[in-house]
């Protein structure tokens, strides 16, 4: 008795498997997929690298040419969005993308890469020029050169003045 | 009514007083630093007499904050609501100290635990053998200690068989017991569950004679992970990954553990969302638990009807937190994504519709009589062995344990909810699958009552700061039982230690005793009947944790 039930209801139900991948699946608004960096919105300031949880997003320094590599590397992603919360400019965001497979290491790369600004004083890549940028925006007037000086001399000549000071 | 719980906890609180001096390290826990002397007195105490029970044992190496190693052994009583820790200090000379084992044999394993990560000795442990490391994995090299890096990789001795670990009363015993019966070995693939994990049974035809686990091949080592490199906040992502079924209840303890570490008043909206979530999860994985037991009994109709409509949970889970299973919601003092109000109908729908829909099923199919004569009375944990094990969550209560942590000591927003607790005496299979379809038809309820009610506050804590030095428990009922997580707040916005301990690891120790006895058809079943999370409860790392001699039995036996 109770099997011809559940046979009648599973004719009444019937099929329920998607054809996929010969149909597409649809995922819905805010699905946390592939990130992407937009490279004309990115500063470098990493607070995206120090949020990832699994050490997916990474920063690496050129000196000598002075440019600063955001690097992202899905093979590590986890797909969490810390990124996409801590980002100041919102230029790194998550897609809907969720198909990944490839046979190309490369394309489990992003790679972006920013031009860097010298330190006024010792002559030394410190930053960023979209960072310094974004910097000075909001910087008083009176604090704006120190933004041009890497930290280390930006440190001396602080405590110069303090030490001016406490005389 | 209150005023009685209040002056039964004053009495409580005097009557541990006599022992040593209790701490309240926050709401709902206490912290009493005990000589050892004193330790079985009040283990039994406190497990037996005053109807508590055992939950897990944590070794810490406190040498950097005061010289000496501490031992804390967590109780839980149900009936004053309040967790209670009893912390023994052990000096870095002698590393040793009093098992609890003999009064409580559910603390087997995490003393043996304590023994392979930080080299203290439990006098008068039953078998004081290797129990997660790999047995050639080199002595006196204890990774949880602080002063062994987290990156390093300690090399591996060459002879294995030179290394004396497993004790030769065990060996000598497997060895009796195979010359007499057969060995069938389950393992270390499950047939149902793709987790590695190694069943030893003995067998006299057809029955069961004795049986034997090994688990602890995936162990990860993320405590150590956790304390030496993740911060606060990237370490709930990291504990959503100890489990691919329930992540989302170890990462709520994670963060509750913490926030109470540091006394973070978490919003009410956040708390509201964290209870919906926990219900979906527990919806999805009983769904996904009676597939999986249903296919076991050859009723693999049954296994398509419970995964087609646990794909609606998937569905809205996935709408609510952007992912089918990793939600990602909790960070510590909050949640991250609101609830939409257009999405509340939507949900309630689809959970009203599979409500009728499930009911309609289970009913058939529970008047089966195959499936019922496969599952009555098969695979008994009787309420002694129940409690002496310590056993948690549904499979607790199908042996007539009445213990839920969201009743008796309310997280998240269970305090604002009225729901039942199901609770059967018969300890059989089939008490297991009835347990499991009466809770999801209140997991069911709470989340009307949770949607209802949505209160209008911030998703997040303001706050400043993790004081460091502060102890912190966490606690969630997981879709398994009863999840455990023990923090020591650290300097560097990094935790000083962690601990979760998952449901399985308490359960798992009841399956070899629930399998004496039976018939050698019903194993994968029994097994399976406690919804077994193997990589949960290893959730730390291991390569093989069968000893030299057994190993060569076994996989002779599977080779040949």
């Amino acid at each position: 008795m109770s099997r011809f039930k559940l046979l009648r209801k599973a004719i009444s139900v019937g099929v329920v498997t998607e054809k996929y991948p010969y149909e597409p699946i649809e995922v819905p608004p805010g699905f946390r997929g592939k990130p992407r960096i937009d490279p004309l919105k990115c500063i470098g300031c990493g607070a995206c690298v120090n949020a990832c949880p699994p050490d997916a997003l990474s920063i690496e320094d050129d000196l000598v040419e002075g440019i600063r590599y955001v690097k992202l590397f899905i093979g590590r992603c986890i797909y969490c969005g810390r990124c996409q919360d801590v980002c100041p400019v919102e230029a790194i965001k998550l897609s809907n993308e969720f198909e990944l497979a490839t046979d190309k290491h490369d394309d489990l790369y992003q790679v972006v890469g920013l031009r860097m600004v010298r330190c006024r004083v010792c002559g030394r890549f410190y930053t960023t020029y979209r960072q310094l940028e974004n910097v000075l925006k909001d910087l008083p007037e009176e604090q704006r050169p120190y933004a041009l000086l890497c930290p280390d001399c930006r440190e001396k000549i602080a405590s110069l003045y303090t030490s001016y000071a406490r005389r | 009514m209150h005023s009685t719980v209040i002056s039964k906890c004053k009495e409580l609180i005097e009557l541990l007083n006599r022992y040593g001096r209790v701490i309240e390290i926050h709401d709902g826990a206490l912290l009493i630093e005990v000589d050892e002397y004193y330790l079985h007195e009040l283990s039994e105490l406190l497990h037996w007499k005053l109807n508590g029970y055992y939950t897990t044992s944590i070794g810490v190496d406190e040498r950097p904050l005061n010289g000496s190693f501490g031992v804390y052994h967590a109780f839980v009583l149900d009936d004053y609501g309040y967790y209670v820790i009893l912390y023994i200090k052990v000096s870095t000379g002698l590393l040793k100290t009093t098992s609890i084992t003999p009064v409580i044999p559910g603390a087997n394993w995490a003393e043996r635990e304590i023994m392979d990560f930080l080299g203290i000795r439990f006098i008068d442990h039953p078998e004081p053998y290797r129990l997660i490391l790999p047995f050639d994995w080199p002595d006196g090299i204890y990774p949880l200690r602080k002063d062994f890096p987290y990156n390093c990789k300690a090399s591996v001795k060459d002879k294995i068989d030179e290394v004396v670990h497993g004790s030769t009363s065990t060996v000598k015993d497997v060895e009796e017991l195979s010359s007499r019966y057969t060995l069938v070995p389950i393992g270390p693939y499950h047939p149902a569950l793709h987790e590695p994990e190694y069943f030893e049974l003995y067998v006299d035809g057809e029955k069961i004679i004795d049986a034997r686990y090994k688990g602890f091949m995936v162990h990860r080592g993320m405590e150590k992970l956790a304390e030496s490199r993740l911060t606060y906040n990237q370490i709930p992502f990291l504990a959503e990954r100890i489990c691919g079924i329930c992540g989302f209840t170890h990462n709520t303890a994670y963060c509750q553990a913490v926030e109470n570490a540091a006394g973070i008043d978490v919003p009410e909206r956040a708390l509201f969302i964290r209870s919906l979530l926990l219900e979906l999860e527990r919806i999805h994985s009983h769904l996904l638990w009676f597939g999986v037991a249903f296919h076991l009994l050859g009723f693999d109709t049954g296994f398509m009807i419970t995964w087609r409509l646990r794909e609606d949970i998937m569905n809205i889970a996935e709408l609510l937190t952007g992912n089918r299973k990793t939600y990602g919601m909790n960070l510590i003092g909050g949640v991250r994504r609101d609830v939409k109000e257009e999405n509340i109908e939507y949900i309630k729908r689809v959970l009203k519709n599979l409500e009728n829909e499930f009911r309609d099923y289970m009913e058939n199919i529970f008047s089966m009589n195959e499936l019922v004569k496969r599952t009555k009375e098969i695979g008994i944990l009787s309420k002694e062995d129940a409690r002496k094990l310590c056993v948690l969550g549904p499979h607790a209560r199908a042996s007539g344990l009445k213990t839920d942590v969201r009743k008796y000591h309310p997280y998240a927003a269970y305090k604002y909810v009225d729901f039942r607790v199901p609770v059967r005496d018969e300890g059989d299979v089939l008490a297991r699958l009835l347990v499991r379809y009466e809770e999801i038809l209140e997991s069911i309820n709470i989340i009307n009552q949770l949607l209802d009610n949505l209160p209008n506050t911030p998703l997040q804590a303001e706050y400043d700061g993790i004081p460091e030095k502060r102890l912190g428990v966490g606690v969630t009922e997981a879709p398994r039982g009863e999840d455990f997580h023990f923090v020591i707040t650290g300097r560097d916005n990094k935790v000083y230690r962690w601990r979760p301990r998952a449901p399985s690891y308490n359960n798992l120790q009841s399956v070899p005793l629930m399998l004496r006895g039976e018939y050698l058809a019903d194993a994968p079943i029994i097994i399976a009947s406690i919804d077994p999370c193997f990589s949960c409860t290893d959730h730390v790392i291991v390569v093989d944790v069968r000893n030299g001699t057994r190993k060569r039995l076994s996989l002779n036996r599977i080779l040949g």
